[in-house]
C-alpha cells in the first residue's frame, strides 16, 4: 500500500467519526466541491469522506501520471489506496458521470471494500455501438466534436472559467478557493479526462459488480439518458433504479434535496439488519 | 443647438427598447437552461423565430462538443458560483452555421416566490471586436464636439475678415485670432500648433503659365487645406504663396499625421490649362508655449522650422524645436529618427534560434538598433513607440525587411543548413497594401529562398482586424515565408480564431517562459501553448530563455525553437556569424 494517498487525492474526511462512511467521487469536469451542496445531509449520521481525483481540483498535479490515468482503473485504484490507508471498510461509494464507472470498477476489484454503490447519473458507453445494439447518445464524430470544443476554447474550459469580477452578494459562504478554482485543470489533463471519459467501454464491467447498487437516473440529461440508466440498471446483478425529477446531468448540484433523500432512503432501505434484532 | 433634457429615469418602454436592441443577445433562462425570454438581437443574429426558441433549453443551440462541456462545467459553476464569464462557445443558427460567441452568466437564486433565474449575455465574438472600435470612435467624436463649442466665439473672427481671392482668413485676421487665443482669460489651448505653408516653385507656375493659372492653383491649394484640416482649425493665407494652419495637436505623435496629410493633400496632381501641376510645399509647425506667446512670435518660429524644410530638400516638414517641453522634446526625436533612418542610421542585430532537439542553429531573429550620432546606440523601446504614433514604422519596417532579407541572402550555410531569418511585421505594415509587394520584392532583389524568411505578428495585430489579417496573412502565405504568431499569451486567445490563420509558428511569451519551475500556471500556459501548437500542427518557440532549467523544461516540453540570453543576446550581424562559426 502506498502512502500518501491522502495527500496526493486531497482526502478530507467530514461528519460523524463513528458513523458508517459514505464516500463521493466527483465526475468528468470539476472536483470535489461539486458534493457541497448534497454532503450536509449526510454529516450528523455518516463519516464523509471527499477526494479530488488526480488532475483535479487540489489533487497532486505532480502525481498525474498520462499512462496510469488513461483509463478508468488508474482512478479506481486511486479510491482503493485512499480505503486502505484510512482503513475503511463497508464504504457506501458513491460516483458521479464517469465516476460511476471508476466505482463500479474499484468494487469489481475489491468488493470486500464497499457495501454499497450509488451511481449518479452513469453511463458505461457513452458512444453508440450499432452492432449490439447499444444506444449511448453520441456518436464518435459527436465525441470529436467535443475533443475539439475543448481544444479550440482550451483556454476558455479549462483553465480561464474566469474568476468572477463581480462579488456574490447570494452566497457569501463561498469561500474565495470556490470561486477562482472551481473547475479549473490543466487542459492537457482536462483533454485526457475528457478522452477517458467519453471513450471508456465500461458495458462488460457490470456484470462483475456483486456489490449491491443504486442507479440514480436525472431527467433531461444531454449526457445519460434514460435508456443508458435503465441499460445499467439491467446488467448490474443486484441493482434498484431510482428515476430523479432533477434535470441536467448534476442532480447533486440542482436539486441536492431529492438527491440527498433519494440515497439516504436507499441506505435505509437496504440497510443490514443487526444480527441481535434478527435473532 | 438644443442642450440635451436633462435624464430623468428612463420609461419602461426606454427599457423595452434597451433590452431588445442591446447590442449583444439578452437571455432569460431557468435552472434548466431553457428560454423564458430572449431579445430581438440574438433573434437577428441567429435567425430564429421567438417561438421557436422559447422553451428550448439553451445549450441545445450549441455543438454537441459545447452541450456537454456546459452541461460538466458551465451549469455546475453557475449553480455553485452562481456565475460564468466569457466562455467560448459557439452557437449555432437557424442556418446551420456556427456562431462564435463569448457567453457570461449569472444565476439568482429561487425566493420564496420566484423560481431561480438565469440571466444570460452572449456577445458575437467578432461584433465584439467591432463595438470596441466603436465605443473608441464615438468617444472621438464626443471630444471633438466639445472642442467645437469652445471655438464657437473664436468662430466669429472666421466670419470677419478674409482673403479675397481664396476666402481664407488674412494675415490680420489670423494675427488678432492668435491674439484672442493668447489673450484668453483661461489657460492656452493645449497643443496649439501652427503651420507655415509655402508652396515649393510658385514662381515658376506663376511665370510659365501666368497669372491666372498662379491663382488658379493658389485657389486649389486653399481648398485642399480648408478640407484636410479639422473644423476647429483655422486656415489663412498670408501673402502670396503662404498658408498657415492653426490647430490643437493635443498628441504631440500626431503632429506628423498632421503634417503629412497637408502635404499629401497638396500633393495631388492639378490640371491647369491642360497642364498637369504637382503642387508641393515646405511646412513648419511650432508650438504655442511659454516663449511663443505672440502672434509674431509663433509665426516667426514657424516660418524658421518653415525655411529648414525648403533648404532639407522641400516638400517635407519640420518642427520649431522647442525647449524644456517634453513634448515638443518627442516631435524634434520624430524628425531626428525620420533623418536616421534615412541617413542609414538604423542597424540590425541578430539572436539566434536554436532547434531544442540536437540544439543546431535554426535561424536568427532580427531586432533593429538606432546608433544615434549624440545618444548612442537604441534599443527599439527607445524610439518604436515613436515610430508607431508618427507613422514612420512604415519606413522603418520596410528598412528592417529589406536590410535583414540582403543579409541573410549572404550567410553560408552552418553544417550544411542555411540559416533563415526572423522579422517582426507591425500592425500597420500588417495592413499596409504594399507588404506582400516589399515581401516578393525582397526575397527577389537578393534571391532568399521565402521559407528561410519568418515575418512575425503580434497576437493583439491580429485580432485588431481579424478579417483583415487574415487576408495579408493569406497573400504572405502563398508566397512561402514562414508566418509566426509573437507574443502568444498575452493578447485575446480565441483559438477558435487563431486557427483560422495560416500559421506556421507559435511564440510563447517569455513572461510564461521566465515562470517555467517558478509559477505553476505559467508551467501550464507554456505547456498548452506547446501542445496546442502541435495539436494544429504548427511549431512552438520560445523566448525569453535565460536558464538551462528553462531549457531542459521547454525540452521536455517538446517545444520546438528556443532563443534568449541562455545562448546568445541580440548582436551584431559579424558577432552572430562568428557565434554559428563557434558552434559548429
Amino acid at each position: 500500500m502506498p502512502p500518501g494517498s491522502v495527500q496526493r487525492n486531497h482526502v478530507r474526511v467530514l461528519g460523524r467519526p463513528d458513523g458508517p462512511t459514505v464516500m463521493f467521487a466527483h465526475g468528468f469536469g470539476c472536483d470535489q466541491n461539486m458534493w457541497r451542496r448534497l454532503v450536509p445531509q449526510f454529516l450528523s449520521d455518516h463519516r464523509v469522506v471527499l477526494f479530488d481525483h488526480v488532475g483535479a481540483g487540489r489533487s497532486d498535479m505532480d502525481a498525474y501520471d498520462f499512462g496510469k490515468y488513461s483509463s478508468i482503473d488508474g482512478y479506481a485504484g486511486d479510491i482503493v489506496e485512499i480505503c486502505d490507508e484510512l482503513g475503511l471498510s463497508d464504504v457506501v461509494l458513491v460516483g458521479h458521470s464517469i465516476s460511476a464507472m471508476i466505482a463500479a470498477a474499484a468494487a469489481a476489484a475489491r468488493p470486500d471494500l464497499f457495501s454499497r454503490l450509488v451511481l449518479v447519473a452513469p453511463s458505461p458507453r457513452y458512444v453508440d455501438d450499432r452492432s449490439a445494439g447499444y444506444v449511448g447518445g453520441f456518436t464518435a464524430a459527436d465525441i470529436d466534436g467535443l475533443l475539439d470544443s475543448l481544444d479550440s476554447n482550451y483556454f476558455g474550459w479549462a483553465t480561464a472559467m474566469a474568476p468572477m469580477v463581480m462579488g456574490n452578494p447570494d452566497r457569501p459562504e463561498l469561500g474565495e478557493e470556490l470561486t477562482t478554482s472551481f473547475c479549473r485543470t490543466r487542459p492537457e489533463i482536462a483533454h485526457q479526462f475528457a478522452r477517458v471519459t467519453f471513450l471508456t467501454d465500461a458495458r462488460a464491467l457490470l456484470g462483475r459488480v456483486v456489490t449491491s447498487s443504486l442507479v440514480l437516473q436525472c431527467s433531461d440529461d444531454i449526457l445519460a439518458p434514460v435508456e443508458v440508466g435503465r441499460y445499467v440498471h439491467r446488467h448490474l446483478p443486484d441493482s434498484a433504479f431510482r428515476q430523479l425529477r432533477a434535470t441536467g446531468h448534476c442532480p447533486h448540484v440542482s436539486a441536492p434535496e431529492e438527491t440527498g433523500a433519494a440515497i439516504l432512503e436507499y441506505l435505509r432501505s437496504t440497510a443490514p439488519v443487526p444480527l441481535s434484532i434478527a435473532s | 443647438m438644443t442642450p440635451l433634457a436633462p435624464v430623468s429615469v428612463p420609461s419602461a418602454a426606454a427599457y423595452e427598447q434597451l433590452f431588445q436592441q442591446a447590442p449583444c443577445a439578452y437571455l432569460l433562462t431557468g435552472d434548466d437552461g431553457r428560454i423564458g425570454w430572449v431579445n430581438e438581437t440574438f433573434l437577428r443574429w441567429t435567425g430564429y423565430e421567438r417561438s421557436e426558441v422559447i422553451g428550448t433549453p439553451l445549450p441545445k443551440l450549441f455543438p454537441i462538443g459545447d452541450q456537454i462541456l456546459y452541461s460538466t462545467h458551465g451549469q455546475p459553476l453557475l449553480a455553485m458560483v452562481g456565475a460564468v464569464a466569457e466562455v467560448a462557445v459557439e452557437v449555432v443558427g437557424r442556418d446551420g452555421a456556427r456562431r462564435p460567441a463569448l457567453l457570461s452568466a449569472a444565476r439568482t437564486a429561487a425566493t420564496d416566490d420566484l423560481p431561480a433565474t438565469v440571466r444570460v449575455i452572449i456577445f458575437s465574438a467578432h461584433e465584439r471586436r467591432r463595438y470596441e472600435r466603436e465605443l473608441l470612435a464615438a468617444r472621438r467624436a464626443a471630444e471633438r464636439s466639445e472642442s467645437q463649442r469652445v471655438d464657437a466665439e473664436a468662430d466669429l473672427h472666421h466670419l470677419a475678415l478674409h482673403d479675397s481671392l481664396t476666402g481664407l482668413l488674412n494675415r490680420a485676421a489670423l494675427t488678432g485670432y492668435l491674439q484672442a487665443q493668447f489673450d484668453g482669460s483661461g489657460p492656452l489651448r493645449p497643443g496649439l500648433a501652427l503651420a507655415f505653408i509655402d508652396l515649393d516653385h510658385f514662381k515658376s507656375v506663376n511665370d510659365s503659365l501666368g497669372h491666372r493659372a498662379g491663382d488658379e492653383l493658389l485657389l486649389t491649394v486653399a481648398d485642399r487645406l480648408r478640407g484636410a484640416v479639422r473644423g476647429t482649425a483655422v486656415t489663412a493665407r498670408l501673402s502670396g504663396d503662404e498658408f498657415v494652419v492653426v490647430d490643437a495637436v493635443t498628441e504631440p505623435a500626431r503632429i506628423g499625421e498632421f503634417a503629412q496629410r497637408l502635404l499629401s493633400v497638396l500633393n495631388e496632381p492639378v490640371l491647369i490649362d491642360g497642364v498637369e501641376v504637382v503642387p508641393s510645399a515646405s511646412i513648419g509647425i511650432a508650438f504655442a508655449g511659454q516663449d511663443t506667446r505672440t502672434p509674431e512670435r509663433l509665426l516667426r518660429h514657424a516660418d524658421i522650422a518653415m525655411y529648414r524644410a525648403k533648404v532639407s530638400g522641400r516638400n517635407s516638414w519640420q518642427v520649431h524645436p522647442q525647449h524644456n517641453d517634453p513634448a515638443a522634446d518627442r516631435l524634434r526625436r520624430v524628425g531626428e529618427l525620420r533623418h536616421g533612418i534615412e541617413r542609414g542610421e538604423l542597424v540590425l542585430h541578430y539572436q539566434p534560434r536554436i532547434e531544442l532537439d540536437g540544439g543546431a542553429v535554426h535561424s536568427a531573429e532580427a531586432l533593429v538598433r538606432w546608433q544615434h550620432p549624440t545618444r548612442g546606440l537604441l534599443s527599439p523601446g527607445e524610439f518604436i513607440e515613436l515610430a508607431e504614433d508618427s507613422g514612420l514604422v512604415r519606413e522603418l519596417g520596410a528598412w528592417v525587411l529589406e536590410a535583414a532579407v540582403a543579409e541573410a541572402a549572404g550567410w553560408q550555410p552552418v553544417a550544411g543548413r542555411r540559416l533563415g531569418v526572423a522579422v517582426n511585421l507591425s500592425p500597420r505594415q500588417l495592413g499596409d497594401r504594399n507588404m506582400v509587394r516589399l515581401v516578393t520584392d525582397a526575397l527577389q532583389r537578393h534571391r532568399l529562398d521565402p521559407s528561410l524568411l519568418t515575418l512575425e505578428i503580434t497576437e493583439t495585430a491580429l485580432m485588431l482586424d481579424p478579417d483583415a489579417a487574415l487576408r495579408s496573412l493569406q497573400a504572405l502565405a502563398r508566397l512561402g515565408v514562414v508566418l509566426a504568431v509573437d507574443d502568444f499569451g498575452t493578447g485575446y486567445s480565441s483559438l477558435t480564431y487563431l486557427k483560422r490563420f495560416p500559421i506556421d509558428e507559435l511564440k510563447i511569451d517569455q513572461s510564461f517562459v521566465a515562470g517555467l519551475g517558478v509559477s505553476d500556471g505559467d508551467e501550464a500556459i507554456v505547456a498548452s501553448c506547446v501542445q496546442l501548437a502541435h495539436a494544429i500542427g504548427i511549431h512552438a518557440v520560445a523566448e525569453g530563455v535565460e536558464t538551462d532549467a528553462q531549457r531542459a523544461s521547454l525540452a521536455a516540453l517538446g517545444c520546438d525553437l528556443a532563443q534568449g540570453y541562455l545562448y546568445s543576446r541580440p548582436v551584431p550581424v559579424d558577432e552572430f556569424l562568428r557565434w554559428c562559426a563557434a558552434q559548429g
